[in-house]
């Protein structure tokens, strides 16, 4: 091994048998001597099971101070490979090397009991992740002011109102003090302001002290933030390891075929136009109408429509939404100044163009609808849901509403906003 | 870089490391001192409960065999009972929640890396504590009853471990089982309450092997709780309480192969638990 390697992944798989039929009856005692019994006598109904391999072939190597972000999607072996690494379970091939200690947190407060009070699940849940006492003895009091919990240090947690009983918990974790820390997005639960601060804390972490980190997440926005290297997995293999950013990209142009364009099949009966229009395409562009998947928080971004009117006469306007990941709507535009909007249509082509100003969208990924309405009375042509999608990254130049800052900056949107101060 | 270098791989074995122990000693404890603070939190009476359950079986026990086993005079029968009840009230304790300590902690390991080991052995510290509880029935019993002291008292000790050592290996043998067959939450019971009476708890082992033909009475001793609480009624009594040397000695060699089994079989499983929980 290399001196600044510190993880060493080597072919790693892991295979799960998935019983079909009969799952529940052969997890009992009773089921298996029945299944015994049956083989005994030659009855041989084949136990169906089904390889299932979450993980499959796995090779990576980690560097001394790298954070890796890993993506990808749902069931793609993300959770798998966190466990494998932590040690909760076993490969099933194999192997992996680290050296130092690690930190795993798939969960905030494991193993705390309601029914003790704060101080005696800060010992528990302390060593439980591996602490001894005298190290919680010494971090007791940073932990203590971490969650604001003083007044109820010997108040039993179950009487403590969640947003307390999160605070805790994370403020233990986050006294840990492991030279490889293995973190799952699910860790940022509670508010989105206690999200800030636990990744706020894990940045800190991360590049003031710096210590090796692997994030498991959904959140491009964030990984791409906080991490220097990337890993994609699909289906259980890798399918894209690097840079973040070249990461990112990749999941990107996976992701439920969503990208910065796509056209559309006029001759398809499920066209998403329906009866009266037919859509051609949508393609998120730059100001030189050049498409791109990633834009540049300062600069325009436009949005170009183009569709077939088949029906004579129709009047309609043209409405985008628009949301990010986590499907928050962040704003929603219609066409309010064109003269196409209050006139019966000719048959033929249009298209139509959007634009976004610089300095509006927050950093991440976001989701474009698009839609033909009327507005008198209101009917909806058309709707298309998650057309294309696109991802704005501020480039920290420090020209955008973060200015120097580089840490968590929630919001959805990020405008440049005027600001005087003056003394009097 | 080699330092505190870990390897994963998929070797499914792993071994009884006390070195890992001693680095978790932290959590043993906590873990235990958990399930003793949360067994008695709002609970009115608390420890008092401890004390209630063991009286109760002293108290009709004593009776029966006192009624029964007429050859020992009323004030011998309880102590005795006393005594053995005791402690097979802590091979049970110990049996019992040794073999659903794994699947009660499944939260724990399923998030978090430990030594799993550390659980049932954290189950062993609270059933001590009942234990060393309930003995106040036994100082008192024998402070009414003025039953004098041997030195052999300095054995006690001894069998006390002997009986740990039972619950233990064979509730770590159930508790591994359990993970995959929840059956046997439903069978350890039937086990113990069986066991009972088939161990000297009312009567003596001599009072069993006089009524049984002679050819039963190896298989008699196979019992590891024989060994256990004979030894421990000599501890405290002196006298000819263990009936045959032999059976004596081979109820001890049967505890120490539950014990091996037990780690063994626990061990070979430890790492896949997670995927069968």
């Amino acid at each position: 091994m290399e001196d600044n390697i510190i993880i060493k992944v080597e072919g790693l798989s892991k295979q799960y048998l998935l019983n079909k039929s009969k799952a529940t009856q052969s997890d009992t005692l009773y089921g298996n001597i029945i299944d015994s019994a049956r083989k005994l006598k030659n009855i041989t109904r084949k136990k169906e099971t089904t390889e299932f391999w979450a993980l499959k072939d796995v090779s990576f190597e980690i560097e001394r101070g790298d954070r890796v972000g890993i993506i990808g999607r749902n069931g793609a072996g993300k959770s798998t490979l966190l466990k494998i690494l932590s040690r909760i379970t076993p490969p099933t091939t194999g192997r992996i090397e680290y050296a130092g200690r690690m930190a795993s947190l798939l969960e905030v407060g494991t193993g705390f009991h309601g029914d003790l009070s704060g101080r005696e699940n800060i010992y528990l849940n302390g060593s439980i992740l591996g602490m001894n006492k005298e190290e919680i003895d010494r971090k007791f009091d940073e932990i203590v002011e971490f969650a604001e919990i003083e007044k109820f240090l010997d108040t039993p947690v179950k009487r403590y109102s969640s947003g307390m009983y999160v605070r805790l918990a994370f403020a233990i974790a986050a006294h840990l003090e492991p030279e490889i820390l293995i973190v799952d997005e699910v860790l940022a639960v509670g508010d989105s302001t206690f999200q800030k601060k636990c990744l706020g804390k894990m940045e800190e972490v991360s590049q003031n002290e710096g210590k090796t980190i692997l994030f498991v997440s959904h959140s491009i926005e964030t990984v791409l933030r906080l991490c220097n290297k990337g890993i994609l997995l699909e289906n259980g293999k890798i399918k894209a390891v690097g840079s973040m950013q070249s990461v990112a990209k990749a999941y990107l142009d996976t992701n439920t075929g969503l990208h910065s364009k796509r056209f559309y099949d006029v001759n398809d009966k499920h066209n998403p136009g329906g009866e009266h229009i037919k859509l051609m395409s949508v393609i998120v562009h730059d100001d030189s109408f050049e498409n791109k998947e990633e834009f540049d928080v300062t600069k325009r971004i436009g949005i170009s429509m183009e569709y077939e009117v088949v029906t004579e006469g129709l009047i309609f306007t043209h409405t985008f939404n628009f949301n990010n990941e986590e499907g928050v709507n962040m704003f929603n535009t219609h066409d309010t100044v064109s003269d196409y909007r209050k006139e019966p249509r000719q048959k033929g082509i249009y298209k139509t163009t959007m634009w976004i100003e610089p300095n509006l969208l927050a950093e991440g990924v976001v989701l474009v609808n698009v839609a033909a309405i009327k507005i008198e009375p209101f009917t909806i042509l058309f709707h298309e849901l998650g057309a294309v999608s696109f991802t704005v990254i501020d480039y920290m130049r420090g020209d955008s509403a973060r200015g120097e800052y580089t840490l968590g900056f929630p919001g959805v949107v990020r405008p440049l906003c005027e600001w005087t101060t003056v003394k009097q | 870089m080699n330092r505190d270098k870990v390897i994963i791989d998929p070797d499914l074995n792993s071994f009884f490391s006390l070195k890992e122990i001693i680095k978790y000693k932290s959590l043993l404890g906590n873990l235990a001192k958990r399930d003793f603070l949360v067994r008695y939190k709002q609970a009115f009476a608390g420890i008092i409960w401890a004390l209630l359950k063991p009286l109760i079986n002293i108290l009709i026990f004593g009776y029966i065999a006192s009624k029964i086993n007429s050859s020992e005079s009323t004030t011998t029968n309880f102590l005795y009972v006393a005594s053995a009840m005791l402690l097979w009230q802590l091979f049970s304790n110990v049996f019992n929640d040794v073999s659903n300590s794994i699947i009660g902690n499944s939260n724990l390991f399923s998030k978090v890396y430990f030594p799993k080991i550390v659980i049932p052995l954290s189950s062993i510290l609270v059933c001590l504590v009942d234990f060393f509880i309930s003995l106040i029935i036994l100082v008192v019993l024998f402070i009414i009853a003025g039953q004098p002291i041997h030195w052999h008292i300095i054995l006690a000790p001894l069998f006390v471990i002997l009986t740990v050592i039972n619950g233990f290996g064979i509730g770590l043998y159930f508790a591994t089982i359990n993970v995959k067959f929840r059956d046997v939450k439903f069978i350890v019971p039937v086990i113990i309450q069986f066991g009972m009476y088939v161990s000297p708890v009312i009567f003596s082992t001599t009072f069993y092997l006089d009524k049984l033909p002679q050819w039963l009475h190896w298989l008699y001793c196979l019992n590891p709780m024989v060994g256990a609480i004979d030894g421990f009624k000599y501890a405290l009594f002196g006298g000819d309480v263990i009936y045959n040397m032999q059976y004596f000695i081979l109820s001890v060699v049967v505890s120490f192969l539950f014990l091996f089994i037990g780690i063994k079989y626990f061990f070979k499983f430890e790492r896949s638990f997670v995927d069968y929980i």
